[in-house]
């Protein structure tokens, strides 16, 4: 297993593996990407990363003040915005900021490695200020988006997940769902059907059809029509928690039915 | 012997119920065999795969026997949607930063981003070679295909009824499923576009919205088909195969277009992305003759080296006659958008 090199001790955890331990699991940049699905919760840590980042990399500009080349490992440079949750967020949500924040840590790591005079460096850094902090704006804004209407997952950093554990998720948001209807959030909860259904049951209707055609076809009107047309009629928790409830019976045979047939999958080599 | 192997294939799937009346062999066999596994050297040392969101579960299996087979080798996998990680991988190129060793996408067209932008390397001349024509490129390698087919209902209407020129379905007074929102119908699209212009498109998408229903996904689409719903629908192959499979007395079968964006063959692909001499050999496992068959007969993909045969219920992939198309340009995606808006099917 690699690590990536932590480089300093902090309030947050930032020292992540790239390769965590389970087979095929790489997590490039600070582990778990949950936080990306509720940007809001996570606005002052990514501000608190951000502000980390820039003292880092004005210490080692300092360091190479002093002491040159020699004095310093630019490579620190990337570890550390390998290891922030923030990195992930700006990728996520403004493609052309992400790349300007990397041609600032090259820019610093490039004028400090070619042994230009620090104030170079000091200008590279100011350019990755900047990338840094309007990555950060962009960040906010969807935020706001998020609160406003779930959004479906467009992580780029997804542990593998199996059709079985899909289903199992599903059948645990249709609880969130339950729990928006009683909120009174009914668009919300409407959002978070279609959402689901597009994002995740379709993943696995698929092979779940060759299983069992006619549950899927259930679960496909259950989604579409039965459950939206419940979530419309005001005052009817009983009758959305039942179809919610039956929903997660269906879902349970669902997810036995994959179980089984992945056992008797032929081995590819 | 092409057109009797297409006979028992439709006899013995009992899936197939119509195909264009010249059988052209655009894609005519190779005389090379797909290569096995164990000819394959060991891949050893550090790889990054950046794997695109698609058949999760079996290629996840895929590559867990890959590792099983070759524990010197560390692979990295980073999962997301397609085109997100191909804007990754142009946006870390763009910075002068490579994480990726291997981009896998369930699209051409994501593959063509990445290409486009200068990031693929060639590969051996070898691994092109064994790809089956019209899937030879320099700097990608399809791994398997999928085809865009009409699932009809035959008891609401019998193969001959169905058109095998698509273009006529915009004046047909049948019944037709459709799915707009779903990423391979707007790839369908734009091979339409680009090979038949932007106006007939156009009138195309107006033509046949008159008489069509929307669903949610393909998958939608060929269950309407079953139902009765609609009387056909356009979809990849593999959800009628899939349905079938379910359930053998379906009311659906499958018909093609000729030579035209109806009977579009795309193509998940790899690429290499730097000199890493083991991305290049993760590829060949790819398309060794055991991965593609297994992906074949579980997910019923399209083969796309010789001697790996079609997923059942197919006519071999010779004896179809799809367009011919860079299949990289279908990541050309926003003028087809702007199209279907413009069409008011979006």
């Amino acid at each position: 297993m690699k690590l990536k090199i932590c480089a300093g001790l902090l309030s947050f955890a930032l020292c992540a593996p790239v390769f965590a331990d389970a087979p095929g699991n790489a997590s490039a940049h600070g582990g778990s990407d949950a936080h990306v699905r509720e940007l809001s919760n996570h606005l002052a840590e990514y501000e608190a990363e951000i502000k980390w980042l820039l003292d880092k990399a004005q210490a080692l500009i300092q360091v190479y003040a002093d002491k040159g080349s020699k004095g310093v490992n630019t490579d620190e440079l990337i570890d550390n915005f390998e290891a922030v949750k923030v990195h992930l967020a700006i990728e996520l949500n403004y493609v052309p900021i992400y790349a300007e924040v990397w041609q600032g840590i090259y820019g610093m790591k490039q004028a400090m490695e070619e042994g230009k005079p620090a104030a170079e460096a000091e200008a590279q850094r100011m350019a990755f200020a900047k990338a840094l902090w309007q990555g950060m704006g962009v960040v906010k804004l969807a935020a706001q988006h998020q609160l406003a209407q779930p959004a479906p997952s467009t992580s780029t950093d997804e542990a593998a997940q199996s059709p079985t554990a899909t289903l199992e998720e599903i059948a645990d948001t249709l609880d969130d769902v339950l729990a928006l209807y009683r909120k009174g959030e009914i668009e919300k909860a409407k959002s978070l059907v279609h959402a689901t259904y597009l994002n995740r049951f379709e993943g696995v209707e698929g092979a779940l059809i060759e299983q069992d055609a006619d549950l899927v076809e259930d679960l496909e009107k259950d989604f579409n029509v039965t459950l939206l047309k419940a979530l419309q009629s005001k005052n009817a928790t009983r009758t959305v928690q039942g179809v919610v409830s039956a929903m997660q019976t269906k879902l349970e045979r669902a997810r036995k039915l994959l179980k089984e047939a992945d056992k008797n999958r032929r081995d590819v080599f | 012997m092409r057109r009797r192997q297409f006979l028992q294939t439709l006899a013995a799937g009992g899936v197939v119920g119509a195909l264009p009346a010249g059988l052209n062999t655009v894609f005519a066999a190779d005389a090379s065999e797909a290569v096995s596994v164990e000819d394959l050297p060991p891949i050893e040392g550090e790889l990054t795969l950046y794997l695109g969101r698609g058949e999760g579960g079996l290629y996840e299996r895929v590559l867990d026997a890959i590792r099983k087979r070759n524990p010197k080798l560390e692979l990295g996998v980073r999962r997301g949607p397609t085109a997100a990680l191909a804007n990754a991988i142009v946006a870390e190129g763009r910075a002068n930063v490579r994480r990726a060793d291997l981009f896998w996408a369930v699209d051409s067209g994501a593959i063509g981003v990445v290409e486009e932008a200068g990031l693929a390397r060639d590969l051996p001349a070898d691994i092109s070679a064994q790809l089956k024509l019209g899937f030879r490129y320099e700097a990608w390698a399809p791994v398997t295909g999928r085809i865009r087919t009409l699932p009809y209902n035959p008891t609401r209407l019998s193969a001959e009824q169905v058109p095998d020129d698509v273009m006529a379905l915009a004046d047909s007074s049948l019944k037709v499923g459709w799915a707009p929102a779903y990423a391979s119908f707007q790839s369908f699209v734009t091979a339409m576009r680009l090979d038949r212009g932007d106006q007939a498109t156009r009138d195309w998408l107006k033509g046949v919205k008159r008489h069509a229903k929307s669903y949610a996904g393909e998958l939608g689409v060929v269950m309407g088909v079953e139902r009765g719903e609609v009387d056909l629908g356009f979809a990849n192959h593999y959800y009628t195969l899939r349905l079938k499979a379910g359930k053998p007395d379906a009311n659906v079968a499958l018909a093609f277009t000729n030579n035209d964006a109806g009977c579009l063959v795309n193509a998940s692909g790899i690429l290499a992305l730097g000199e890493n001499p083991a991305a290049v050999t993760f590829i060949r496992y790819l398309l060794t003759r055991e991965v593609q068959s297994y992906l074949a007969e579980e997910a019923y993909e399209i083969p796309l080296v010789d001697g790996v045969a079609m997923p059942q219920g197919l006519p071999p992939l010779a004896s179809v006659q799809p367009p011919k198309i860079d299949l990289t340009q279908l990541a050309d995606l926003r003028p087809t958008l702007d199209l279907m808006r413009d069409a008011g099917v979006l």
